[in-house]
């Protein structure tokens, strides 16, 4: 597809193919050329092949085409009249022979002295070097300086020379030592659109780039002297009690660190909605781990506000130690679930310590909900199923709301601040709203709660602006029902890595966290995604993430929301799992800085409950790759495969900018096999 | 002086003579079996040994260049069969049998493209003597009663091209057509295509387009047939590679058939210290021949005295191609690397025909990136190939992005001489 004039200065370095068939004569024009961002894909499928001779965009428009050519055919300068020149690149000509890089014509054998005779001619490295054959950097040296030189091991022909080859060999002492330890540039690469792709931060080898790279560091890191005080906006402070067991009773009650829940609760808790055919409760301490368990729909926190105390604000009471676990199915045994589901063994579904997922050791009071047959697949199931469960954590929120604040273990504490000073940036955060059966209830008056909270869907998947800590204060209760590895659930909300990263961050200036819907028709996706851009654009923002859970037919959105604030001039991350089986399926220009969330070994779904939801160490690959997108810094083209490795090498990096261990989390080589992720995923 | 019986498609000649004769150089010594082409003796001497491969001499005067003429024949066809002439091109297809055609309005096409790079002593010939393969053309347009010749060549031959056009003048029966710079374009359906824009089918012969194609140094055994009555006793040959005279092509033309390889080797200083290979034949469709007992055929392209393999201590990927070295030929080459070949791949294009492989489309590549990747899911790290320019092309634009290295076939040929390797295609046109 053509380009347009905007785009075409743009990209005026990328090389000149043409659309479509251009008459001779014809003066090139943005139209007449093709988007350079399928090249890879044209060359992969062979369709197009750019050779070295190729002119770039901004020296070909304005040229005059002196002969016909059919489409796809890369412009070159035979073909081309009055072309503009860029900047020119002299090529230099033959080098003095010594200067050139030596590698072996023959295979060496040690003792071998080495002869002009035994050194590859130069001639054929640049094609060598594009088979993968030899690799010319800089630890190999020249002609000149290993001729005569004694070969300390056999070396087969096609090997570059380097000191390690040769005896006695001392390097010049010339070469500075590259220091490492301080500042790198965080530089993140990805893809423009298609294939996902985390970028790597380089390490600058010569010393130029290594004191570029801490000015750059300082740009984002040490700002001037703060002219406008930091404001705190509001606190949250979570008020822990510690649950050790948790039994059936009489009533529903907490005595030191056991909870009792009534033994006939699921006899009122069946009437909350009249879908609800059935619900049995089960109390599953880790000595039953092993059991089965019918798909996870959802995993919830247990707390509630303390009097007087609205949510994102105050006081919050938690349960330590206890969680809910929503399941179901319907009166056919099926799953409630869509792109997958989790049924099986607990303790080979789950993937524990997630955000969104049980600690090892946690309680779960697990309700199965039976639903009216065939209603698995509309949000009034589903809904029916937690409102059910809901009824449960109420009445224990009940309770925990009397208790003795002498039973409190532990309080956390969560300050919003404004740092005027800082770039301000702001949390999108894509939640699933797809009229089926995706669905979030938005600010419910408890934590996690329902009552009160409107559904995502019914407000039209608008974007919603929260603060951070109602976000963290359970502000929203969770009804997605998508591929259990990526979907966040309530609990994910209630500890979100990136929100508490950020709320960490003393370098940037957190505004506030946008709530965005995924509409299922498109000419609603776009209505909802302008609007996110209009909300960003409006908070002045510097930058954005934007976050999205699942993958495939949300991206489309997921870009859009991307776009939108790409094009107002606004930084902006992306962060999905995407990996081999998410991988985007749609792309724009502005989904420059990605970041995959990804931790299944094979790139995955693999519908382990939360594997592959967003983490801390993803929030300050986020952060740091924002803060690059701030700064300006140029992020390296992807790979066109995923490759893990570039998320690896990004935390290594922020490791050695930032002097701090990050925790790598566990994957699902940590829990035992499934039957299930046995047939299907090995 | 050993020579072969079998130095043509088809079976072995039959021995027309017996130990101890005197021959004289010119004179037939073996008659086709079936399809073949007669063979004569290249030198004057008494047979000493005859076997079913070869008929031995032992020359009494190798530096007389006279020889026996074949009797005169009523036609040209006639002609090239006492002559025993069969393609030079490396087939050895007996030409008698092409010049049976009769298209009244058909082409004869001289193929003069000499697609193996390095063997130089086609194009030293039309630089040095273009009538020769001009009159060659004109009498096999004779024999098949075709009004038109043409004569294909590689546009970058300059001199040869001049030289040719020099010698045709305002005559337009023969043209000279400038071609690219591209393997396999001497393939005859690629001349074809070239020329007229058809394919054939792998199966199918020149004639069904109307075309009789024929080596020039064929045409130049015609001519000397039709006006010497000369048999094909004598052979052009390029002998280069890693010899002490330097990496520069030699051309010898005019030996005699039965010369061994080694002698001319040694003709050129001999060979240049360690070797890896010596090629009889060309970079790409050449083998590796044994030293000791090749000699000059009717067919024979040239030699070349290569360096080492390169060593590569890994899983190696072969892609098998039709206009290259086969699947033998590639294993052969691996295991000189001392690399384990973990999976073998043929161009899609690649078709089996009478036991040959060959392509559907040389010189224009069908995709080979689903090879390549097949190769890569098999574990292979590096592929080694065996393509023409355009299939190598692709694999370039895809193998080095997959992380796969790549070996051509022939890199170590050109490597020996500084020829520059086959990889990508610089951009044309």
């Amino acid at each position: 597809m053509a380009i347009n004039a905007e785009l075409a200065e743009k990209l005026k370095n990328e090389v000149a193919v043409v659309c479509c068939r251009v008459e001779a004569g014809t003066i090139i024009s943005a139209s007449n050329l093709e988007d350079p961002g399928i090249f890879p894909d044209l060359e992969d499928s062979g369709l197009l092949t750019i050779p070295e001779t190729s002119v770039k965009i901004g020296e070909a428009i304005g040229a005059k085409l002196l002969k016909t050519i059919d489409s796809l055919t890369p412009l070159t300068p035979e073909i081309l009249e009055g072309m503009k020149a860029l900047e020119s690149e002299v090529k230099n000509v033959e080098l003095d022979n010594d200067n050139e890089k030596a590698v072996f014509k023959n295979n060496m054998k040690v003792g071998d002295i080495i002869t002009a005779e035994d050194l590859e001619n130069p001639m054929n490295f640049e094609k060598l070097e594009d088979s993968l054959l030899i690799k010319l950097d800089d630890s190999v040296l020249t002609r000149g300086e290993v001729i005569g030189k004694k070969l300390s091991k056999d070396t087969p022909a096609l090997t570059p020379v380097t000191k390690e080859v040769l005896e006695g060999f001392n390097i010049q002492q010339s070469t500075p030592a590259i220091s490492t330890g301080n500042g790198g540039v965080i530089k993140i690469k990805i893809a423009e659109g298609k294939g996902i792709d985390i970028e790597v931060p380089i390490f600058g080898l010569s010393s130029t780039p290594v004191v570029e790279a801490k000015e750059t560091i300082k740009d984002i890191v040490v700002e001037e002297p703060k002219k406008k005080p930091e404001k705190m906006v509001r606190k949250l402070v979570k008020r822990h009690f510690n649950i050790t067991e948790v039994k059936f009773g009489e009533e529903t009650k907490i005595e030191g660190t056991t909870l009792y829940i009534r033994e006939n609760i699921h006899e009122d808790a069946v009437k909350v909605d009249k879908l609800v055919k059935n619900i049995k409760v089960e109390i599953i301490t880790p000595d039953k781990y092993n059991t089965y368990s019918e798909t996870i729909m959802d995993i919830q926190p247990i707390a509630t506000k303390e009097e007087g105390h609205k949510l994102g604000q105050g006081f919050t009471r938690v349960l330590d130690g206890v969680i809910m676990m929503v399941t179901g199915t319907d009166e056919n045994g099926v799953q409630i679930g869509e792109f997958g589901s989790s049924e099986g063994i607990l303790e080979e579904n789950i993937m524990w310590n997630r955000a969104g997922a049980p600690d090892k050791g946690d309680i779960f009071i697990k309700t199965e909900v039976t639903i009216k047959a065939n209603t698995n697949m509309e949000r009034p199931g589903p809904l029916a199923a937690h409102k059910a469960s809901d009824f449960i954590t109420q009445e224990i929120r009940e309770v925990l709301k009397t208790l003795d604040e002498s039973l409190v273990v532990n309080e956390e504490e969560f300050v919003q601040m404004r740092r005027p000073d800082k770039k301000k940036i702001v949390i999108v955060k894509e939640i699933m709203g797809q009229g089926a059966m995706h669905d979030n209830l938005i600010l419910p008056v408890e934590p996690v709660g329902i009552l009160g909270a409107k559904p995502n869907v019914d407000l039209g998947n608008v974007p919603i602006v929260c603060s951070p800590l109602e976000i963290l204060d359970g502000a929203i209760h969770a009804l997605t029902c998508i591929g259990p590895a990526t979907k966040e659930c309530s609990r994910h909300y209630f500890r979100e890595p990136l929100i508490i990263e950020a709320l960490r961050d003393e370098e940037v200036d957190l505004c506030g966290v946008v709530l965005v819907g995924s509409p299922q028709i498109n000419s609603e996706k776009f209505y909802v995604s302008e609007r996110v851009g209009m909300t960003v654009e409006a908070m002045d923002a510097d930058g954005a993430v934007v976050t999205t859970e699942g993958f495939g037919n949300n991206h489309i959105d997921f870009a859009s929301h991307i776009e939108q604030i790409g094009m107002r001039g606004i930084s902006v991350v992306g962060a999905s799992f995407c990996a081999v089986q998410g991988a985007l399926v749609v792309g724009n220009q502005y989904m420059t800085h990605m970041i995959d969330l990804n931790k299944t070994e094979a790139g995955i779904e693999n519908e382990i409950l939360s594997c592959n939801t967003l983490t801390h160490d993803d929030g300050l690959r986020i952060l740091a790759m924002l803060k690059a997108a701030m700064a300006g810094e140029e992020v390296k083209a992807p790979e066109r495969k995923w490759n893990k490795d570039i998320k690896e090498n990004n935390l290594q990096l922020i490791e050695k900018a930032t002097n701090k261990k990050i925790t790598r989390p566990d994957n699902e080589t940590s829990l035992p096999m499934s039957e299930k992720r046995r047939k299907k995923y090995s | 002086m050993i020579i072969p019986l079998k130095q043509h498609i088809g079976a072995p000649c039959t021995p027309i003579v017996n130990i101890g004769d005197e021959v004289k150089r010119g004179q037939c010594i073996g008659e086709p079996n079936g399809l073949g082409a007669k063979i004569h003796a290249s030198v004057s001497g008494k047979v000493v040994k005859i076997t079913e491969e070869y008929i031995e001499i032992e020359g009494a005067d190798l530096d007389n260049k006279d020889y026996m003429k074949i009797k005169k024949c009523d036609t040209i066809a006639e002609t090239a069969y006492e002559a025993g002439i069969v393609g030079s091109g490396g087939a050895g297809f007996p030409t008698h049998i092409k010049l049976q055609s009769e298209i009244p309005d058909g082409y004869i096409i001289a193929n003069c493209v000499e697609c193996e790079p390095i063997l130089n002593h086609n194009i030293r010939l039309l630089e040095e003597n273009p009538e020769i393969v001009i009159k060659g053309v004109r009498y096999a347009m004779e024999a098949t009663k075709a009004p038109k010749g043409y004569i294909a060549i590689k546009e970058k031959n300059k001199k040869a091209v001049e030289s040719l056009r020099n010698a045709i003048g305002d005559k337009d029966d023969v043209e000279v057509k400038e071609l690219r710079d591209m393997y396999p374009m001497g393939e005859e359906r690629a001349i074809i295509y070239e020329i007229f824009g058809t394919w054939l089918e792998p199966t199918q012969l020149p004639i069904e387009a109307k075309c009789v194609v024929m080596n020039g140094e064929t045409l130049a055994n015609l001519t000397r047939a039709v006006e010497d009555l000369k048999p094909v006793i004598d052979k052009d040959i390029t002998i280069g590679g890693k010899l002490k005279s330097g990496k520069e092509s030699n051309v010898f033309f005019q030996m005699p058939i039965g010369t061994e390889i080694n002698e001319l080797i040694e003709q050129c200083g001999g060979i240049d210290g360690d070797f890896g290979e010596i090629i009889i034949g060309g970079p790409y469709t050449g083998k590796p021949g044994d030293m000791e007992k090749s000699v000059v055929t009717k067919t024979s392209g040239g030699a070349i005295v290569t360096i080492p393999l390169p060593e590569f201590d890994g899983p190696l990927g072969l892609l098998v191609c039709a206009c290259g070295a086969d699947e033998t030929r590639l294993r052969d080459i691996a295991g000189k690397m001392k690399s384990e070949v973990v999976a073998v791949t043929k161009c899609k294009n690649l078709v089996e025909v009478r036991g040959i492989n060959k392509c559907l489309t040389p010189g224009h590549c069908p995709g080979q990136v689903q090879g390549i990747m097949d190769l890569k899911k098999s574990g292979a790290k590096r592929v080694l190939i065996s393509n023409c320019s355009d299939c190598t092309n692709t694999v370039m634009a895809c193998a080095p992005k997959m992380g796969v290295g790549v070996y051509h076939h022939t890199d170590h040929i050109f490597r020996t001489v500084d020829h520059e390797l086959s990889r990508r295609l610089p951009v044309e046109e």
